[in-house]
């Protein structure tokens, strides 16, 4: 446990945070504007929505993309 | 011109609200932050996760500012040009296949004026977006490793927008003159690529190449002025910027007027 504290704390959050909440802000922008969609995705949306959550980066871009019907 | 704002404000709209005016920045701003942070920690990393041998980290010291800020562009000019070539594949071969230039263009619209408030756009989109990940990049460049001289800084910047303008330029006349948006991407990529690859390995004959623009902003960083040729390489590229939109309303005007008349 103590261990997993000190790795915790050795982590430069003030410098990384900024990266991790974008990255979440892309992440929800996305999901937002699958769900808005409805069925409107190409292929089935609950694919969309794993590839958003678990796709990194990456995966919103690819949704925005790709993703969307007569875009 | 106030048929151009108007056709301008409808591309703006449509950007808001397909989420582009939010998420091609906010892919910027992420390529941006992400840069500086790994040249700063990459030797940390290299130690906890690299497996290599005691000492060999040392062996990866900390980049100076100007080339964590040039390996920042080298970042835009991979997945920001993806990006952006793809969100901007389909500008206007999409909406002939689906049919809205055809609901635009029965009112009374110069081709001129919807092909180039297209472009404005576009470039507005770009630029922005650059911008901001670039701010960014150096906010943090200063912060973890060192600052750069900001005319420096901004010389550079204002070279490499051009390259991006150039960029979005090829796409959009290739989107004009191409039915399919992947074929539009591939030449692009294609033309983008071969520029770039053909002016650092034979910088001697593509002095004029917008390839070598890339290049100029890095000297910028580094020194403030541009490498030889650098002035020649600008005029060629916005002559030929100019040339391509001449083309696409050539090109525009023509294949409407077949389909007008038919």
């Amino acid at each position: 446990m103590d261990e997993i504290v000190n790795e915790l704390q050795a982590v430069p959050w003030p410098v990384v945070a900024p990266i991790i909440i974008i990255q979440f802000l892309l992440m929800v922008i996305a999901l937002i504007d699958c769900l808005r969609r409805g069925g409107e995705t190409k292929g089935p949306q609950w694919v969309w929505i794993l590839v958003i959550v678990f796709g990194g980066i990456f995966g919103p871009i690819i949704y925005f993309l790709f993703g969307r019907r007569n875009d | 011109m106030r048929q151009w704002i108007i056709l301008f404000k409808k591309e703006v709209k449509e950007s808001i609200r397909n989420f582009k005016w939010i998420w091609i920045p906010v892919v910027f701003i992420l390529l941006g932050l992400t840069q500086p942070v790994v040249s700063y920690y990459l030797p940390d990393l290299l130690e906890q996760f690299g497996g290599l041998p005691e000492g060999a980290a040392a062996a990866f010291p900390v980049p100076t500012g100007s080339q964590v800020l040039a390996e920042t562009l080298g970042q835009f000019s991979q997945i920001g040009l993806l990006v952006l070539v793809l969100a901007f594949m389909g500008a206007v071969a999409g909406e002939r296949n689906n049919g809205t230039n055809i609901m635009i263009l029965v009112k009374p619209v110069s081709y001129a004026s919807y092909i180039s408030a297209k472009w404005a756009h576009m470039v507005l989109l770009a630029l922005v977006s650059f911008t901001a990940g670039f701010i960014f990049s150096v906010y943090y460049t200063f912060l973890l490793i060192e600052s750069v001289p900001a005319a420096h800084i901004i010389q550079g910047a204002l070279v490499y927008g051009l390259w991006l303008t150039f960029v979005v330029t090829v796409v959009l006349t290739l989107s004009t003159i191409i039915k399919s948006p992947a074929a539009v991407a591939f030449l692009t990529f294609g033309v983008t690529i071969t520029l770039s690859l053909m002016s650092s390995l034979l910088p001697e004959i593509m002095t004029w190449s917008p390839g070598m623009l890339s290049s100029h902003s890095h000297s910028f960083f580094m020194n403030g002025y541009g490498n030889e040729g650098f002035w020649l390489s600008l005029m060629c590229t916005i002559l030929m910027i100019a040339v391509m939109l001449s083309l696409a309303i050539y090109v525009f005007r023509k294949k409407e007027m077949a389909v007008h008349t038919t």
